[in-house]
């Protein structure tokens, strides 16, 4: 699953999907189905969250308007909201997926992004909670100087 | 990656591929997991498998890479072509249009991999005898014209399986003795990983990789 996840997509598969899309807007003013996911299966593996995201919203678009193909589109909703670290919406579209249909591709998905989600949680509290302790450090030498303080006013 | 020395000498990167339904996923499950896998879905975009194998003393790690057999897919399941050094061909022996689409299927083989890229084709179902559509002599004598490899097998009974699997990495092993691929070339589909620690720097990384995008 990391190799799926974490392979960048090749520079010249996303040059061709790409001009295709591109093409296929310029000629006919809209992108056939086929060019549209070529081109958003390229992005959601680009290794910038900008160009993912713009595949991200291409495949919302194309599970909207084309429920035959849903299930793939779903599928890759899922990897490419885990690539940008969004493991929650993520973990939804899995949960979705598998609602209609039971496949180990996608359970796989699931485990995979929920481990990272859980190690991501993880660091979360371990800094979270290294800030509680500095800042209950600076609480507590704040009390005490003031403590101090009061004892000298007095 | 982990730095701790490598358990395997090589990585070879694996294809299959052929028409939907033809059994490519059970296939890997069977190369894998030892298991038949009833009611397989239709495989999304590509899945993707390792195992590690012996040949000649060489611990090889096989990288296979299985694509989805549906038409709307072609189009992204063409990149993983590249850096092939096996394809796996795979026809239903149960249903003769998958076996007439072969031609086409090589092609794309043909064009998008390496000329040392093995090819090896199988006839799936074998165990299906009493609807069989295609002969064995007739898909040995494609492979022959063709200059591939040939078995039939059976992912539900695992008949062949290894064999297909295994043969393809001893002739891609050959191939390297024989000096036909060069390793450095990422295309080549073969990486070589130093069992010594401390030298895996001379390994490439990910082929063909993407580093960023242009927009």
């Amino acid at each position: 699953m990391e190799e799926m996840m974490e392979t960048v997509v090749p520079q010249e598969d996303f040059d061709r999907n790409e001009q295709r899309y591109l093409r296929e807007l310029e000629l006919d003013g809209h992108a056939s189905v086929e060019a549209k996911f070529g081109y958003a299966y390229c992005l959601v593996r680009c290794a910038h969250k900008q160009d993912i995201a713009k595949g991200i919203e291409l495949l919302e678009d194309l599970a909207e308007h084309h429920p035959e193909g849903r299930r793939d589109y779903l599928y890759y909703l899922a990897l490419g909201e885990a690539r940008m670290k969004n493991y929650s919406v993520a973990l939804n579209y899995c949960k979705g997926f598998l609602e209609i249909e039971d496949n180990p591709q996608v359970r796989s998905l699931q485990e995979y992004i929920q481990k990272r989600y859980d190690k991501d949680l993880k660091k979360g509290m371990a800094v979270a909670g290294g800030a509680v302790l500095v800042l209950g450090g600076i609480l507590g030498l704040g009390m005490a100087l003031a403590k101090n303080k009061n004892r000298r006013d007095k | 990656m982990s730095s701790a020395p490598y358990n395997y000498n090589y990585i070879f990167k694996y294809i299959i591929i052929g028409d939907m339904g033809v059994g490519k996923s059970c296939l890997l499950h069977q190369f894998t997991e030892k298991k038949f896998m009833a009611n397989c879905p239709h495989t999304i975009g590509v899945e993707f498998g390792t195992r590690i194998i012996e040949v000649d003393d060489k611990k090889i790690k096989l990288q296979i890479w299985d694509t989805a057999g549906q038409e709307r897919f072609r189009a992204v399941t063409r990149s993983y072509y590249r850096g092939a050094a096996g394809a796996l061909m795979v026809y239903d022996i149960t249903r003769r249009s998958t076996y007439n689409h072969l031609s086409s299927w090589l092609t794309d083989t043909r064009n998008l991999t390496n000329p040392n890229t093995v090819i090896f084709l199988i006839g799936n179902k074998s165990d299906l005898e009493s609807t069989r559509e295609v002969t064995y002599e007739e898909a040995k004598e494609f492979a022959d014209e063709n200059g591939l490899m040939f078995l039939e097998a059976s992912a539900m009974s695992g008949q062949n399986v290894e064999e297909a699997f295994l043969e393809t990495a001893r002739k891609i092993y050959q191939n390297i003795q024989e000096g036909r691929l060069d390793l450095n070339a990422s295309e080549s589909g073969v990486q070589h990983r130093p069992s010594q620690p401390g030298r895996t720097s001379l390994t490439n990384e990910a082929p063909n990789t993407k580093d960023q995008c242009s927009c």
